[in-house]
């Protein structure tokens, strides 16, 4: 099978050995998240571990697709392990990353690296085509993320300048090439265990949830560098060219004659509409001279890079992490965020410690003592102050760097959160979108280990009515063509009422259809083929006037010219229903139970007080409502639990596989272990 | 015109020497101020250029994997004859350059080649291309090459150089490249920040670096247009 360069680097720190894993074994599992999670499953031999013991594995993925021309596809990188930052149970999570490193992992030669054990001393791993160094990061740990990166990129091409051929390896052999090493690496917050620390790759990427980044840190891994000259072999190559070329002619955003363009000038956040380039900071305008930016192979560059520098590549929330009257500041603070590497997500509620600080709770000799200048909230000097603490586990910061949902609940507070005074809804992370209404987000994140953070259905059926409301535009599809369109691409369910978000449509069979499908969806063609989050997949696309989409047609159309297969998007989302038994195996080895699957107690008990934009069918007709004073009912909800269960096969009194559902999709091995831990569903 | 033959004509020539080449200086192409020799004239001037807006690029590199996807039927970014190269952490818009072959009025590549390798391709409006087959891997086109970085790639798995060669010869894509067809950088790229001209630029980075931002679509963006 094409894609594959046939085998995966194994790094065992604790013995500073490395050896290789033949690729073929885990073909079936199409790459990234499948076969992270089969190299787990059969590498982690005790999963029952936190997070950071030694003999938690740590897999870092590409796919076939990995370094190909296809369309935002070809370098996004999958990261999993056992991730410290649930709460309040340390469950085996993924988070995956843009930017060049799994391109040029795969030019080097390599379809993902494996990390076990512990170093005794800080390292860092130097790969360099096929050779592969683990070499002392002494000089390197303790900076922050961009120096990090800019002092391996020094050291790999001799402190020589970039921006001409330069040669890899010795001999001419080897190769030249014009590109910087990509690397991974982590900043001082993953150095110090922090909770919340991710994995940084050049300005602006990061692979953010889970607390991956305090994982390396606790296994004295400062970074993984690579740099390669290698080819990507491609099954047919016309195919794939000519696959790209139609996707651009009927579905992309011209950017010089666009089709549908935003009625107000310098709006990126359209763009979550149109997918002009540069929109990835939402609500923040081109303020000074800059470029759009895009991660190897993107069709859409969502990013941007501006010409201070200053929050370069950075997007979504990370972007918006700390708001002031100076833009600039703003930037400076994203910046300090990526250089310490720190998950935005969980400290993006800042302003619930000013709300301490204003209610005499936190403050000097208060009953959190901080001296943290909460007189300058608002300004930079504030943001500093907190991302440094959090860094390097100073003031307030030693709680934080526990991750908030944790710091909390140290600080005996669990009824703020109850109330909804900040708001974790599900497993300790940050409330992304809401809950009670967004059910598809918040039931699969329930249903698994993190927040989603899948937008798949979300930009049509959320941002596009809220957008256009902001603009004072009606929807500009109808609420009635949204459930129609994406329902007929759901392949195989169809149903429209899939996409009904009232009070009754968030309990019904259909939405049972709704979280399965996006479950398998995800876990095949986004996480382990790696198909970008924020443009697959693509049900309605406003660049062509029919409003076409290009899912399903799309998935297999790609992946087909490159590893020269015949397989069918209904075969790619059986591989992903076999993905997520395997994952949900994993999390009840490490003790998961339908009983611990339930929300925060807000989600059930404050109702939606602001106006939040969904389809809704009622009365024979469909419409966007702002579903104000919607709850979560507690009771349905566990019935809608118990109908899920049943429809993947999986026993409704506990949520565990049954052996004849795990046997079905290959897994009987995985069925046996169960069994022998006693924890296989009944029949 | 397809297959003619094209010189340079005397406003080309004059293109030529308004402004000095890069690793030749207006001194070398006028020495002891006599006119140009005729060795120039004896390689015609390519029927078309590609011309970059290094402001437009979003650095994703699809250009590069377009272009070694088209012509070696597979994707390598070290094969690419068109070089993106960029800079996380730089400033716009000195984070990202652009390098793709000039098929220059006067290819030192072309020059040095002791085989006739690198010549000026008649079949293909003399776009200066490489003959595979009578190229002994010296290097010396590549070394020639006086930009940085040098458009004269080496292709270090068969062990032979190559450069663009506007597309015409594209094994594993089945449009029709060369001057007059397709080129899969241009079709490929998503910021349409790559473009095309029969005509001789200004044989100096402004000449190939150009301004495809005036769009009104493209102002509103709110990128710059300047």
């Amino acid at each position: 099978m094409k894609g594959f360069m046939g085998k995966i680097l194994r790094i065992d720190l604790t013995n500073r050995s490395i050896s290789t894993i033949d690729t073929k074994q885990y073909e079936q599992w199409g790459g990234g998240h499948g076969m992270g999670s089969a190299i787990f499953w059969d590498l982690c031999k005790d999963k029952g571990i936190k997070a950071f013991d030694p003999g938690n594995v740590v897999t870092v993925m590409t796919s076939p697709l990995s370094g190909t021309l296809t369309p935002s596809a070809s370098s996004r990188t999958e990261i999993q392990g056992i991730g410290p930052q649930s709460w309040p149970y340390e469950w085996f999570t993924r988070s995956n990353v843009g930017g060049r490193f799994s391109a040029m992992l795969k030019f080097a030669g390599w379809d993902g690296v494996v990390v076990e054990g512990k170093a005794s001393e800080p390292v860092w791993i130097d790969i360099r085509n096929h050779k592969v160094e683990i070499k002392d990061a002494n000089g390197l740990w303790g900076l922050d993320a961009y120096e990090a990166q800019q002092e391996i990129w020094s050291e790999v091409n001799d402190g020589e300048n970039y921006g001409t051929w330069n040669q890899v390896g010795t001999g001419r052999d080897g190769g030249r090439s014009t590109q910087r090493p990509a690397v991974l690496t982590i900043g001082q917050a993953g150095e110090n265990l922090a909770r919340n620390a991710v994995i940084m790759h050049d300005a602006g990427n990061a692979a953010g949830q889970g607390g991956l980044g305090g994982v390396w840190g606790s296994k004295n891994l400062k970074a993984i560098s690579v740099i390669g000259t290698g080819s990507v072999e491609v099954a047919d190559p016309n195919a794939l060219l000519q696959a790209r070329i139609w996707l651009h002619e009927g579905y992309h955003y011209n950017v010089d004659e666009p089709i549908h363009e935003s009625p107000v000038d310098n709006m990126p956040v359209y763009g979550t509409i149109t997918r002009s380039p540069g929109y990835a900071t939402l609500y923040i305008p081109y303020t000074e001279p800059s470029r759009a930016k895009g991660c190897t192979g993107c069709y859409n560059n969502c990013r941007r890079k501006t010409s201070s520098g200053y929050s370069n590549e950075a997007s979504c929330v990370e972007s918006l992490f700390y708001m002031t009257e100076k833009m600039e500041d703003t930037h400076k603070a994203t910046d300090l965020l990526q250089r310490y590497g720190i998950n935005v997500y969980d400290i993006m509620q800042h302003g619930y410690l000013r709300d301490l600080y204003m209610r005499g709770i936190i403050g000097p000799g208060k009953q959190i003592h901080s001296d943290l200048p909460f007189e300058k909230y608002g300004e930079l000097e504030f943001a500093e102050a907190l991302t440094k603490a959090i860094a390097f586990r100073e003031d307030i910061g030693a709680d934080l760097a526990e991750g908030m949902p944790r710091a909390i609940e140290k600080w005996g507070l669990l009824d703020d959160m109850n109330k909804g005074l900040v708001t974790f809804p599900n497993w300790g992370y940050f409330e992304h979108y809401d809950p009670r209404l967004e059910i598809e987000w918040s039931y699969g994140s329930i249903l698994g280990d993190r927040d989603i953070n899948e937008h798949d259905l979300n930009w049509l059926v959320h941002w596009m009515p809220l957008v256009c409301d902001a603009v004072g535009q009606e929807p500009i599809v109808s609420a009635q063509r949204v459930a129609e369109q994406i329902s007929s691409k759901l392949v195989i369910y169809n149903d429209p009422m899939m996409l009904d978000y009232s009070e009754e449509g968030i309990y019904s069979d259909a939405k049972v259809k709704m979280v399965s499908w996006h479950r398998h969806y995800t876990r095949y063609f986004k996480q382990s083929m790696l198909f970008c989050d924020w443009a697959w997949p693509n049900f309605l696309s406003v660049n062509n006037p029919e409003m076409k989409g290009f899912t399903p047609e799309g998935e297999p159309k790609f992946l087909n010219a490159v590893m020269g297969t015949n397989m069918t998007f209904e075969e790619g989302m059986e591989i992903g229903r076999k993905i997520w038994n395997l994952d949900r195996a994993i999390w009840i080895m490490q003790g998961r139970h339908r009983d611990q699957e339930v929300f925060n107690d807000y989600v059930y008990d404050v109702p939606t007080s602001a106006p939040y934009h969904l389809p809704i069918f009622k009365d024979g007709q469909w419409s966007f409502d702002v579903n104000l004073g919607r709850t979560l009912d507690r009771d349905k909800f566990e019935d809608w639990k118990s109908k899920y269960y049943t429809h993947e096969g999986w026993d409704p009194s506990s949520g565990w596989p049954k052996r004849s559902t795990l046997e079905g999709i290959g897994l009987g091995y995985v069925a046996d272990e169960l069994a022998k831990n006693g924890k296989l569903g009944r029949e | 015109m397809a297959n003619v033959p094209r010189k340079a004509s005397r406003r080309d020539f004059l293109k030529v020497g308004s402004a000095s080449l890069i690793g030749l200086s207006v001194g070398a192409l006028f020495p002891g101020g006599k006119w140009l020799d005729n060795k120039i004239y004896a390689i015609p001037a390519s029927g078309g250029y590609l011309l970059v807006d290094t402001k437009k690029c979003a650095g994703c590199l699809s250009c590069m994997l377009a272009c070694s996807l088209a012509h070696e039927g597979k994707e390598n970014l070290s094969l690419s004859r068109i070089q993106i190269m960029q800079d996380s952490f730089a400033g716009f818009p000195n984070d990202i350059t652009m390098s793709q072959c000039r098929q220059c009025a006067y290819p030192p590549c072309v020059e040095a080649c002791p085989t006739k390798a690198l010549h000026a391709d008649e079949d293909n409006e003399n776009a200066r291309s490489v003959d595979i087959g009578k190229c002994i891997g010296c290097q010396r086109c590549v070394e020639a090459c006086p930009y940085d970085s040098g458009r004269v790639v080496w292709n270090h798995i068969d062990k032979h150089s190559q450069k663009c060669d506007l597309c015409a010869n594209t094994p594993f894509w089945e449009e029709q490249g060369g001057v007059n067809g397709k080129k899969a950088c241009i079709a490929i790229c998503p910021m349409r920040a790559i473009t095309f001209t029969n005509e001789i630029p200004e044989q100096n980075d402004r000449g190939y670096n150009v301004n495809l931002r005036k769009t009104a679509a493209w102002k509103r963006l709110g990128l710059p247009s300047n």
